[in-house]
């Protein structure tokens, strides 16, 4: 019965855990991060030419392969086309928090990251992203006359929910295959740098964590070691047969010291024949012969002679 | 005929620009040096020989010189090379979290759960790390080679090797030998310390026999320790969760043979690979800079610094125990977590003093504690600074 109760438990965590993990999923890894409709002096493709681009962000921290999904266009109700991402490039698979670039120039000949849609330069441009399974992953409606020339509609950071127009000026600067906001130096560093120069801040903090960790396990084992002599006591009052708190005090019932334990553990140990307690205290030396051994014998390490008739 | 001489001088000329002879440098032969030193610290003086010998021999073994040029594929930055793949358990941290398994597994933590406030020993004697941490600022470190540096003080190799191959991987071949180098030398460092920091009457006190500590309790502390620290420090997790993780399979008693695969050949294996191919990766042209004489004059230091934050912290908590509750300061030593070396210590120089006071038990309390604060320590310099 017991067998059955934990059987059913196991199998409700395992499903709880997988209808867990499953349901957001790939979903929210890869996102549209960055759309740019009129390319006229922007980035341009190997073939020097200018195009409309779709970026792509992978916002996990493991590569993502983009082979077998699709990308989809639509700037009038019911004209959607679709684009599916071609298999066996190697270059589909985005590394982790890195970017993929797609042309929307209409020429998918022209390779895997050319696309078989152009953007509309004069209506609303709605790009989404779906997997294998048709399943929508991320969608992004770029608002008709919005954008001017070479300037982009993207997230105000990778991956973040916020969107605006990149219109390169100093701060907010078209960024394809890149990041939307160049970091330029590591700020947590930086930080560190400019107000704690000596280390004194870094000193008090992490060895603030240090202790209060320690403590924390102090405190734990402190509680638990208590509750431990109590039900040891509590045990021995049992096995005696006693229930005064005062007797059992006083006959130090649950006190063995440690000298005892290790007493009674090394005579179990020879109890069980594991060692001796009598050394025999003779010395015997006596000259060893060394015996033959075929590893050090030179007939058996080398080939025989052939025999002659 | 005369051709045929002038094409095999020209082979010979050709094949002597490949030798080591050829490509030596005095300090190819300064790392050799080094290297036979290490070996024979380790032979003949039996200082940690373990690692001594296999980083001893990796030194001679990295600086072999040859002809970078040939392509031969044969040195430890030659992406693809043998000792490269090796290698790569160090550069990209998998193997600390190994050796961590293997002495989770091998750890007892009784003495620990015993007499918990042992435990606080063990967070003070962290302070080296963030001592040395501030004077390698001065010296004009950046604030994450400075806490790589730094780390050499929670005397824990594999500790010292996963913090620095995050933070700085160019000085870790220093950080790995400067780390094990002074663990081996604990038995130098530290007595003095502990002699000029005691006194006489605080030597002697006897400290009460540890409690018995039930089978429950000892299973209860991985779990509860894997939880409690690394809710607080997450990016401890590689280090603290294997430790835990080695010590659960040595304390649940049923998974006896993963325990003793963990402690025997699985951190033998590691072992050997990781000191090897940290002796390796002392290269002479990438290991003899003025940066790595100053790690390891800082790593001495954190050293010092250190013992004596262990030694001082139980001299000043010791102001508020009860008199029959006392801790002998000479156990303070062993917060550093060079297990069981400086617990080793503890004892020999307790010994000295008073030939039936026993400190050794009492010692690996705080020892271990040390193995698991500087993991934490670790991991907050890994969260502040990443």
């Amino acid at each position: 019965m017991n067998r059955h109760i934990a059987g059913i438990f196991f199998l409700s965590v395992l499903l709880a855990a997988f209808s867990s993990c499953t349901a957001p999923g790939s979903g929210s890894k890869i996102v549209i991060n960055e759309v740019l409709v009129d390319n006229q002096e922007n980035f341009e493709d190997d073939y020097g030419v200018h195009s409309g681009w779709v970026e792509i962000f992978n916002t996990s921290y493991n590569s993502v392969n983009l082979a077998g999904c699709y990308l989809k266009v639509s700037s009038q109700p019911g004209d959607t086309i679709s684009y599916f991402i071609p298999k066996g490039d190697v270059l589909t698979a985005i590394s982790p928090r890195q970017h993929a670039l797609f042309w929307a120039d209409g020429a998918p000949r022209r390779g895997t990251f050319h696309t078989n849609f152009v953007l509309s330069k004069t209506s609303d441009n709605w790009v989404g992203l779906y997997d294998s399974g048709r399943k929508l992953l991320d969608q992004v409606v770029v608002p008709a006359g919005v954008l001017k020339t070479d300037q982009s509609y993207a997230r105000v950071s990778d991956g973040s929910d916020e969107w605006e127009v990149k219109d390169d000026s100093e701060t907010k600067y078209v960024t394809p295959s890149t990041n939307n906001q160049t970091l330029e130096g590591n700020p947590k560093m930086d930080k560190f740098e400019q107000h704690d120069s000596v280390g004194i801040g870094m000193t008090i903090t992490a060895m603030c964590v240090v202790f209060t960790g320690l403590i924390l396990l102090y405190i734990c084992f402190k509680m638990v070691g208590k509750v431990s002599i109590k039900l040891r006591k509590r045990n021995a009052m049992k096995a005696h047969n006693i229930t005064d708190k005062q007797e059992a005090k006083e006959r130090g019932l649950g006190e063995a010291p440690g000298e005892v334990i290790a007493a009674i553990s090394i005579a179990l140990h020879e109890a069980q024949g594991a060692d001796h307690d009598v050394e025999e205290t003779i010395l015997t030396i006596s000259r060893v012969k060394r015996s033959y051994s075929p590893w050090s014998s030179k007939i058996y390490s080398l080939r025989e002679i052939p025999h002659k008739k | 005929m005369g051709e045929f001489l002038s094409f095999l001088q020209n082979n010979l000329a050709d094949f002597w620009t490949y030798t080591g002879f050829y490509n030596a440098t005095y300090q190819h032969f300064i790392m050799i040096a080094v290297g036979i030193f290490f070996i024979y610290l380790a032979v003949a003086k039996e200082f940690e020989p373990m690692l001594l010998i296999p980083i001893g021999f990796g030194m001679l073994v990295g600086n072999i010189p040859f002809n970078m040029e040939a392509g031969l594929q044969v040195g430890i930055y030659e992406q693809g090379s043998v000792l490269n793949i090796l290698y790569q358990g160090v550069t990209s941290g998998w193997y600390p979290p190994l050796i961590f398994l293997g002495i989770g597994a091998m750890t007892d933590f009784s003495a620990l759960i015993s007499n918990p406030k042992l435990m606080l020993i063990g967070a003070a004697a962290q302070f080296g790390i963030f001592g040395a941490y501030m004077i390698a600022l001065e010296l004009g470190f950046d604030p994450m080679q400075a806490a790589s540096i730094g780390i050499i003080g929670g005397a824990d190799g594999p500790t010292a090797i996963f913090l620095s191959s995050k933070l700085a991987p160019n000085l870790m071949g220093a950080i790995a030998v400067s780390a094990y180098s002074y663990m081996a030398l604990v038995p130098v460092i530290q007595p003095p310390i502990m002699r000029l920091l005691t006194t006489k009457k605080e030597r002697l006190i006897r400290m009460k026999a540890p409690r018995a500590v039930s089978h429950t309790e000892k299973v209860m502390f991985p779990i509860v320790g894997l939880l409690l620290t690394c809710f607080l420090v997450p990016s401890g997790l590689p280090l603290l969760g294997m430790l835990f993780f080695g010590n659960l399979l040595k304390e649940s008693g049923v998974t006896r043979r993963l325990a003793e695969t963990a402690r025997g050949p699985l951190i033998d294996t590691i072992t050997i690979l990781l000191g090897l191919t940290v002796g390796a990766s002392t290269q002479a042209s990438e290991f003899l800079t003025v940066d790595s004489i100053l790690i390891f004059v800082l790593g001495a230091l954190s050293f010092v610094i250190a013992t004596a934050s262990g030694v001082l912290f139980v001299k000043i908590f010791n102001l508020i125990l009860r008199k029959d509750n006392k801790i002998n300061p000479l156990i303070g030593n062993a917060g550093v977590s060079a297990v069981p070396d400086s617990a080793r210590i503890s004892q020999i120089i307790g010994l000295e003093y008073d030939p039936t006071n026993y400190l050794l038990m009492h010692a690996m309390g705080p020892n271990v504690a040390g193995v698991i604060g500087s993991a934490v320590a670790a991991g907050v310099l890994l969260g502040f600074l990443v």
